[in-house]
């Protein structure tokens, strides 16, 4: 062996734990998959369609993006870490079929560069760019397309949904839980309406400690029991306020990204539970979903929980007052 | 007292410990090479002056460097034979040291302290301070320093964590010298006046643990296999409940924290009369053909070492000395053993990782795995950006370069590099402030 070889030289530690980011987006994609294979079986073959077109279409954004900066092809296959594709797919996941087939392009294309990239790309966005994208589709087509639709039939409801049936104070009584539950008979998005099917992406995530299950379910909660309030202490009203709408989508897949969520407990304490009650208070008062609204506006507020919740070191001891 | 499991501390991360490549391997001695360089800073503080010049001749164990001033330690020579060289070589940390050359004439003579004449503390910390011994398990801290605190202490915590991975020296010493280990803690708590013991040990060390089961008067804490549990911070929270308060050390609250290994040296400088001229460390990884514990005469060349270990594997990316949550990356094969090594390890192209940093995703695992409940992110952030009174303000002080944030960044930030330059420059700013 050669003395003179030189080996690796870095600063500690020299051995590092095997996930990366690119692992966690991939495991984020694969944990998607149930829900949107099931919003396919629901909704037909268009669901794919806009599922792929806006998978695609944020990927092909952030690497035209970046040869724009000039950056080279090698660097940016290098630098490509799955966030595009959670984007794309979360975007697509949450718009319904009745949309035209190029509002999921320009949602992603406005999450990707608008928001994502022209903050600095990976890790630098102030507020989750699926999110926004989705604000964005809603916003521009919902007058248009007027309506959910429902699975397996396409029909499209104009009047209330269930989410909107709920709050503007329908017999909760009527309400099928089991068929909220499957959303087999549910108007909505693509990857909303199965909530089984979420639930099981969430459980692997949470298997793969990617991310803290505690916290999405203080969401759903505090939003159950804040709807529980808003409707004088009515029980009734706790599972199918949870179930309905996309709170589930938006609590375990949405409301987690990591770049906008705050970094101590006790932060993503306190944003969860704002969340959980901006939510449903919002909802009560619009009779509308307003989970990606709530979680957009809270994204804002986390620069702030974070300037001013941080971790106690370990010795800490309070000053005593008046003591220099 | 007896065995007893220690306190639990949340904050820390798992590391793969693969200490099974030498954990069952009798400790070696290796025969001396045919020449040492010895350098003469292997511990903290000022570096010793040399006493010898090239021509003279020395015995294994003859004094070659002087201590100077107040913190600094004595070196020894390690072979018998001649100083053939006086030179600066760049070390780990690429600082220029002073290193004593010698050409090993293979006669093996020795130099003896004479017996002690008595036992008492004084003369105890008088010995240790000749010997040359300083703290052992990485920080070079001179022990007769450690040994004459200023207030009383009452509490001494002998640390056989070994957190790290892949070292097993400390292990192997436990099981191998328990005799000698307890003699050598007994002489310490003799030295230091006082009263308790506790010997904390992690649970991945059975056979370590039972050893002290024979030693009664012993207060034996099993510890979580966790990393750090070794800082010294950990050690005396989980040992003894008592939190040192920030920017404090461990006699703050009464305690007094000794390597295993320093109190092997201690034994032997006291009853075997012998200069700390020899180390234990674990040789492994797996980019080294056969792994093994071995006793190294200091100032010998670790290409010296890696040949006796049978050489390299074919995929060699890196070389540390130390453990890999802490050790230096060594660039080169031109580097010696030193008193505060513990370990050199050949790490194969699996195991260690060398990717380039990505951006930051604000994923907040590094604050959550901190064992001292600091802010990775916005200290490197600060840091980063040149902004150190920021970085103070987030605690940029209290870490203790443990790579536990690091460990589990999955955007490969160089967190503790970057917290550590902040470090340095907070100091440079508080030495030119109070200028």
């Amino acid at each position: 062996m050669a003395e003179n070889k030189l080996f690796g030289f870095s600063a500690s530690p020299h051995v590092k734990g095997k996930r990366t980011t690119k692992w966690i987006m991939a495991n984020v994609c694969i944990a998607l998959l149930p829900t949107t294979v099931m919003g396919i079986i629901y909704f037909g073959l268009y669901a794919l369609l806009i599922v792929g077109l806006s998978v695609v279409s944020a990927v092909c954004a952030e690497v035209i993006y970046k040869l724009i900066t000039k950056k080279t092809l090698s660097c940016i296959v290098k630098e490509f870490d799955f966030t595009s594709v959670v984007t794309g797919l979360l975007v697509g996941l949450s718009i319904g079929v009745n949309y035209p087939w190029y509002a999921p392009i320009l949602g992603s294309i406005f999450a990707i560069i608008v928001v994502k990239m022209l903050f600095g790309g990976t890790g630098k966005n102030l507020v989750n760019p699926a999110i926004a994208g989705r604000i964005f589709i809603f916003i521009s087509f919902q007058t248009v397309v007027g309506g959910w639709v429902l699975p397996m039939s396409g029909d499209v409801i104009t009047g209330a949904t269930t989410l909107g049936g709920l709050y503007s104070g329908s017999d909760v009584s009527t309400i099928n839980l089991l068929n909220l539950l499957l959303g087999n008979n549910l108007a909505g998005c693509i990857g909303e309406t199965c909530k089984i099917a979420l639930l099981c992406g969430a459980i692997y995530l949470a298997i793969l400690k990617i991310i803290d299950i505690r916290l999405p379910l203080i969401y759903v909660a505090v939003t159950g029991l804040t709807t529980v309030c808003l409707y004088g202490f009515n029980f009734a009203y706790f599972l199918p306020s949870i179930l309905s709408g996309g709170l589930i989508l938006g609590a375990f897949f949405m409301a987690t990204d990591y770049v906008t969520t705050p970094n101590t407990f006790i932060g993503n304490l306190i944003y969860f539970t704002a969340l959980g009650i901006v939510t449903a208070v919002l909802r009560f008062a619009t009779h509308m979903e307003t989970v990606s609204f709530a979680i957009l506006l809270l994204n804002l507020f986390v620069p702030l929980i974070d300037k001013h919740v941080i971790n106690r070191p370990f010795g800490y001891k309070k000053p005593i007052k008046g003591d220099k | 007292m007896s065995i007893r499991k220690g306190l639990n501390y949340r904050y820390g991360i798992h590391v793969p410990d693969m200490k099974a490549l030498t954990s069952d391997l009798n400790i070696e001695v290796m025969p001396a090479p045919e020449k040492v360089f010895i350098s003469l800073s292997q511990h903290i503080g000022a570096p010793a002056s040399p006493v010898v010049g090239i021509g003279d001749k020395v015995k294994k164990g003859q004094l070659i460097g002087e201590s100077v001033g107040a913190i600094s330690a004595n070196v020894y020579s390690s072979v018998s034979g001649e100083v053939v060289d006086v030179i600066d070589i760049v070390n780990a940390l690429g600082q220029k040291q002073k290193h004593v050359v010698i050409k090993n004439d293979n006669l093996n003579d020795e130099f003896l302290f004479d017996d002690l004449k008595d036992f008492s503390a004084k003369s105890l910390v008088e010995r240790i301070a000749l010997a040359g011994i300083v703290g052992l398990g990485g920080a070079g801290f001179p022990t007769a320093v450690k040994l004459s605190p200023k207030s009383q202490l009452d509490t001494l915590v002998i640390n056989g964590a070994e957190c790290e991975p892949y070292l097993n020296c400390d292990n192997r010493l436990m099981i191998e010298r328990t005799e000698d280990v307890y003699k050598g803690i007994i002489y310490v708590k003799r030295a230091l006046g006082l009263e308790k013991v506790v010997v904390g040990i992690e649970a991945n060390k059975p056979e370590a643990i039972k050893a002290f089961e024979a030693y009664p008067d012993l207060d034996v804490v099993v510890l979580k296999k966790q990393y750090p549990m070794g800082s010294e911070k950990h050690l005396i929270y989980c040992t003894t409940g008592r939190k040192v308060p920030l920017g404090k050390m461990p006699f703050d609250v009464g305690c007094c924290v000794q390597n295993v290994k320093t109190m092997i040296a201690c034994f032997e400088a006291i009853e075997k009369n012998k200069p700390l001229t020899e180390i234990v460390m674990t040789v492994s990884g797996n980019g080294i053909n056969s792994p093994k514990n071995l006793k190294v005469a200091i100032g010998t060349p670790f290409k010296y070492i890696v040949d006796y270990c049978g050489g390299f594997k074919d995929d060699v990316v890196k070389l540390v000395a130390g453990g890999p949550m802490m050790g230096k990356a060594l660039s080169g094969l031109n580097h010696f053993a030193r008193k505060t090594d513990s370990g050199l390890l050949v790490l194969s192209k699996g195991e260690a990782v060398l990717e380039e940093p990505t951006p930051c995703i604000n994923c907040g695992r590094c604050a959550k795995n901190c064992p001292m409940r600091l802010m990775p992110m916005y200290i490197e952030n600060f840091a980063l950006c040149g902004k150190y009174e920021e970085a103070e303000k987030y605690g940029a002080m209290n870490c203790i370069e443990c790579g536990s944030c690091a460990f589990n960044c999955p955007a490969r930030r160089s967190l503790v590099q970057s917290i550590s330059m902040a470090k340095g420059k907070i100091k440079e700013m508080r030495t030119n402030g109070r200028k």
